[in-house]
C-alpha cells in the first residue's frame, strides 16, 4: 500500500496559484526527493499535506485514510511528521526535552493522569527518557542531551529536528531542506541517518536544493516549478530531462 | 500585629492570583487581562452562597472554582482563533462585561452597594474569625495551589504549555493539541483565581464590583511580570513586593486621598520599568517575546 | 427614538475621533497603544488647567491642549515605545508598557486634579436646539460635525498628501517603505502626534458637553477600539461605520435594557466581532492566529 497518496492538489493565494493539480504517491520504505526553484510551491505542498494549510481541492491519503481538513496535530499523530525550512525548536529547553516533546501517547499530557495516576506517568516518563537518549545516541547527539537546543550548531539543530521527527514514531517523514546550509561533516551524518530510514520501515519525502545529495539519497525525484509537477522519475532521468533543464536555464 | 497579619494575608492572596495568571500568561504565554473577572466570580459565588444558603466554606469554594472554570472555558474557546494582541483586547472586553454584570444585576449581586456581612469561613466544626486563623487558611490553600501549579508545569502537559509559548507551530507539528491545552490552562488559572476570590470575600466580609475591575487585572499581570513570568516563586516574590512596598508608604505619611493613586502609580511605574529593563522579571525566564523561527 | 439616534450619533462622533487616531497609530506602529485612553483624558484636563488655573481664553486653551496632547503621545513614543521597538520587542511587550503608561498617567491626573467631576467653564453654550424630536446642544452639534470632519479630513490626508502616503506605506510594509526612503520612525511619530490630537480633541469636546473624571478615558477608548476592530483597522469608512454601529447599538441597548448596560452592550458586540470576524466589517488584513 502507498503510504502517501496525493491527488490533484490545488491551492491559490489571492490570484496566485501556489500548487496546481499536484499528484504524487510515496510507497513504503521509499525516499522521494522534491526539487525545484525557489517559490515553486514545494513548502506549500508540505503545508497542505500536513494540515497547516487547507487545499482548495484535491485529496491526501495517509495509509489509505484521508487527512484533508484534519488539524495538523492530528495528522502528526496519525503517522506523518515534518521538519521546517526555518528550523523550529524549543530553544530554551534542552536537546533531550525537545526530543521528549515529540513522543506520542504520553500519559502525562493528560492532567487527570498527572494528578491521579502519577506513578504511571513517572514510569512512562522514565521509559521515554531512555528512548530519547537512545535516539540521540543514534543520531550522534547524546553528548549534548542536557544542553539547551540553542547551544547547538546549525547542523546539529537540523539533526535534532530530525531526531524529534523520529521520536514521534511516524512512518511518513517530510523533511524540508534537511541539509541546506549545513557544514560538510554534519551533512554526511544527516544523509546517513536519512539513508537508513527505509531500513527502519520509514518513508521520506524531502525538499532540497542540494542536487548531489538528492541524487545520492533518493529513490525517486519529483521536479516542481510554479506549483506544477513538471516531471518525475529516477534521479538520473529527472536530472537529464529537457524540461527540467529548460526550467532551470529559463531562470 | 493584626496589621502585619493583614499584610501577610494580602500577600498570600495575591500570590495565589499571580500564580493563577502566571500559568496562563507566564507559562503558556497567553497574555490575559481578565483575571480579576475570575477573581470576582469566585468572590461573589462564595459570598452569595454563604449569605443565602449558609453552606460551609469548602463547598462554596468548590462552587466558586467550578463556576470560574466554566467562565474560563467561555473566554478561551472563542478566543482560540484570535491573534495575540487582539486576544488581549478580547480578555479586556470580557473583564469589562463581567464588571458590568456584577455592577448591574443588582437583585443578584447587590450592584454597586455590594454584599455585606459575608460570614466568616466555616470549615467543618471551626469558624475562622481571627486574622491568624485566616492567615493559616490562606497559606494552606496557597501552598496547595503552588503545589498543583508546580505539578502541572513540570509534567509533560507543562511541556506542551512551554512549547505553545515558545513556538506554537512547532507544538502543532509535534502532535500536540494546542487548542485543548490553551483552554485547559485558562480554565485552571480561572479556577485558581476563584480560590483567591473566595478567600477574599470571606476575609474582608464585604465585596463590591470596584475590587474586580480592569485595573485589578493589570495589577495582577504586573505582579506576574515583575516577579517573573514562568517562575512560580517569582509570583510570590512579586506579590510580596507589590503589596508590602505601598504599605510602607503609609508610614511615610501620605495623605489618604492620594495614597490610593500613589499605590497604583507605583504599580504602573514599576511595570513600565520592568518591561523596559527586565521584562523577564526578577526570577522569570520569559519576556513575552515571540522568538522567530530559524537562527 | 430620535433622541436615541441623536445620542448614538453623538457617541459615534466621539468614538470615531478616538478610533481614527488609534487606528493611525496602530497601523504604523503595529501595536495597541493603550495609553491612547489617557491622552483623551489628558486633553480635557489640559484644557481645564489652561482655562481655569492659568486663565487663558477658552479657544486658546483648547488649541494649546491639543498641542499638549500631541506632545504627550509623542513622548510616550520617544521615551518608551521607540527604545523597546529598537530592541526588537514584540507588540505584546509594547502593549504591556502602554498599560503601565496608562496607569501612571491616569493616577497622575487623579492626584493633580482629584477624582471628582469637573467641567470646563466659560462656555456659554446657549439654548439647545431641537431637531425633530431630539434635543441637541450646540456643543454636541459641534462635536458631531467635528467627528465627521475628522473622518473626511483623515481620509483625504491619507489618500492625497505626501505624509499620508508615507503613513500608508509604513502601514502596509514598513521594511519596504524604509527601502523606498521613507523614514518609518518619523512617520510613526507623526501618527502619534496626529492620533493624539484627535484623542485630545475628543476629550475636550466631551468635557465641554458633560462632566469629566480622570477615568473617563478608559471606557471611551475601549468603545473606540471596538469601533476600530469592528470596522477594520485599514479602512477609514469602516471605522466610521464601526463607530456608528457601536454608538447606536449602545444607546438603543440603553433604551431596551437601561443605561447601566451601555458599556456591557458595546463590549459584548466587540467580543462577538472578534470571535466571528476579527478583521472587521470592511477590513482586509487577517487577524486570525496563524497556523
Amino acid at each position: 500500500m502507498n503510504v502517501l497518496e496525493v491527488s490533484a492538489l490545488n491551492k491559490s493565494f489571492g490570484g496566485l496559484k501556489a500548487v496546481s493539480d499536484f499528484s504524487c504517491t510515496v510507497e513504503e520504505k521509499e525516499i522521494v526527493g522534491v526539487i525545484g526553484p525557489n517559490g515553486s510551491g514545494k513548502t506549500t505542498f508540505f503545508n497542505l499535506v500536513t494540515g497547516f494549510l487547507l487545499p482548495d481541492s484535491g485529496s491526501v491519503l495517509l495509509k489509505g485514510n484521508s487527512v484533508i481538513g484534519l488539524p495538523a496535530w492530528r495528522i502528526t499523530n496519525s503517522g506523518m511528521s515534518r521538519t521546517f525550512q526555518l528550523i523550529r525548536l524549543i530553544r530554551r529547553r534542552s536537546v533531550l526535552e525537545n526530543v521528549m516533546l515529540a513522543f506520542r501517547a504520553q500519559p502525562g499530557e493528560n492532567l487527570f493522569n498527572v494528578f491521579f495516576r502519577s506513578g504511571t506517568c513517572r514510569k512512562r516518563e522514565c521509559q521515554q527518557r531512555e528512548k530519547a537518549l537512545g535516539l540521540l545516541d543514534y543520531v550522534g547527539l547524546s553528548k549534548k542531551a542536557d544542553e539547551p537546543a540553542d547551544a547547538l550548531s546549525y547542523g546539529q539543530q537540523k539533526l535534532l529536528s530530525l531526531a524529534a521527527c523520529l521520536a514521534s514514531d511516524a512512518d511518513m517523514l517530510l523533511l524540508d531542506e534537511p541539509v541546506a546550509g549545513v557544514a560538510p561533516e554534519m551533512l554526511e551524518k544527516i544523509v546517513s541517518v536519512i539513508r537508513d530510514l527505509p531500513g527502519e520501515g520509514k518513508s521520506v519525502v524531502l525538499i532540497e536544493h542540494n542536487i548531489d545529495m538528492v541524487m545520492q539519497v533518493c529513490h525517486r525525484v519529483i521536479f516542481m516549478d510554479a506549483g506544477v509537477k513538471i516531471c518525475e522519475g529516477l534521479p538520473e532521468q529527472v536530472r537529464n530531462d529537457p524540461r527540467v533543464l529548460e526550467a532551470c536555464l529559463g531562470r | 500585629m493584626a496589621y502585619l497579619l493583614h499584610v501577610l494575608i494580602l500577600v498570600a492572596l495575591y500570590s495565589i492570583l499571580a500564580i493563577s495568571l502566571n500559568l496562563i500568561s507566564g507559562y503558556a504565554g497567553l497574555v490575559s487581562l481578565c483575571q480579576a473577572a475570575f477573581y470576582g466570580v469566585g468572590a461573589y459565588t462564595t459570598a452569595l452562597l454563604a449569605l443565602n444558603l449558609h453552606t460551609p466554606f469548602l463547598l462554596n469554594l468548590l462552587a466558586s472554582v467550578i463556576l470560574a472554570g466554566t467562565a474560563g472555558l467561555v473566554v478561551a474557546l472563542p478566543s482560540l482563533r484570535i491573534r495575540d494582541d487582539y486576544f488581549v483586547m478580547a480578555t479586556f472586553a470580557f473583564q469589562v462585561v463581567v464588571y458590568h454584570l456584577l455592577n448591574n444585576l443588582i437583585s443578584f449581586t447587590g450592584g454597586p452597594m455590594g454584599l455585606h456581612a459575608i460570614p466568616a469561613p466555616r470549615l467543618f466544626w471551626i469558624t475562622l474569625s481571627g486574622h491568624l486563623g485566616f492567615l493559616i487558611l490562606t497559606v494552606v490553600l496557597g501552598a496547595l495551589i503552588f503545589w498543583v501549579a508546580r505539578r502541572i508545569v513540570s509534567s509533560p502537559f507543562g511541556r506542551i504549555l512551554f512549547a505553545i509559548r515558545e513556538d506554537e507551530v512547532l507544538a502543532l507539528a509535534r502532535g500536540k493539541n494546542v487548542n485543548q491545552a490553551k483552554v485547559l490552562v485558562f480554565m485552571i488559572g480561572a479556577a485558581m483565581a476563584a480560590v483567591a476570590g473566595s478567600l477574599y470575600a470571606s476575609y474582608i466580609t464585604y465585596i463590591d464590583p470596584t475590587s474586580f475591575t480592569v485595573l485589578e487585572s493589570i495589577l495582577i499581570i504586573s505582579i506576574v511580570i515583575i516577579g517573573g513570568a514562568g517562575n512560580l516563586w517569582g509570583s510570590v516574590l512579586g506579590a510580596l513586593i507589590l503589596i508590602v512596598v505601598p504599605e510602607l508608604l503609609r508610614f511615610v505619611g501620605m495623605p489618604g486621598a492620594i495614597a490610593g493613586n500613589l499605590r497604583q502609580g507605583f504599580y504602573g511605574l514599576l511595570l513600565i520599568l520592568f518591561v523596559i529593563w527586565r521584562p523577564q522579571g526578577l526570577l522569570g525566564d520569559y519576556s513575552f517575546q515571540k522568538v522567530k523561527a530559524g537562527k | 427614538m430620535q433622541q436615541l439616534v441623536a445620542n448614538g450619533v453623538l457617541a459615534a462622533a466621539i468614538y470615531v475621533m478616538v478610533a481614527t487616531g488609534f487606528a493611525l497609530i496602530y497601523a504604523t506602529s503595529r501595536f495597541l497603544h493603550f495609553a491612547h485612553a489617557v491622552v483623551f483624558t489628558a486633553g480635557a484636563y489640559f484644557a481645564l488647567f489652561l482655562a481655569t488655573r492659568i486663565g487663558l481664553p477658552l479657544a486658546f486653551s483648547v488649541l494649546l491642549a491639543l498641542v499638549l496632547s500631541a506632545v504627550l503621545g509623542c513622548l510616550a513614543e520617544l521615551v518608551v515605545y521607540r527604545p523597546l521597538r529598537r530592541r526588537g520587542s514584540s507588540p505584546l511587550v509594547l502593549l504591556l508598557s502602554a498599560l503601565g503608561i496608562y496607569i501612571v498617567l491616569q493616577n497622575g491626573i487623579s492626584m493633580l486634579f482629584g477624582d471628582d467631576l469637573k467641567i470646563i467653564p466659560g462656555l456659554d453654550s446657549g439654548p439647545s436646539f431641537t431637531i425633530g424630536l431630539a434635543r441637541v446642544t450646540p456643543v454636541q452639534i459641534v462635536t458631531i460635525a467635528t467627528g465627521a470632519l475628522c473622518v473626511v479630513a483623515t481620509a483625504i490626508v491619507l489618500k492625497t498628501t505626501r505624509v499620508g502616503k508615507m503613513m500608508r506605506a509604513v502601514a502596509s510594509d514598513s521594511e519596504l517603505a524604509e527601502i523606498s526612503g521613507v523614514r518609518a520612525g518619523s512617520v510613526i511619530l507623526a501618527s502619534f502626534a496626529v492620533g493624539s490630537v484627535l484623542a485630545g480633541l475628543a476629550g475636550v469636546l466631551v468635557a465641554l458637553d458633560t462632566a469629566m473624571t480622570p477615568d473617563m478615558g478608559l471606557n471611551v477608548f475601549l468603545m473606540a477600539a471596538a469601533a476600530m476592530i469592528l470596522g477594520g483597522v485599514e479602512s477609514i469608512p469602516g471605522i466610521a461605520l464601526g463607530a456608528l454601529l457601536v454608538g447606536l447599538t449602545q444607546h438603543f441597548g440603553v433604551w431596551l435594557l437601561g443605561s447601566q448596560w451601555q458599556d456591557a452592550i458595546a463590549f459584548t458586540i466587540l467580543l462577538i466581532a472578534l470571535a466571528v470576524r476579527p478583521q472587521g466589517l470592511l477590513g482586509k488584513r487577517a487577524v486570525r492566529a496563524t497556523a
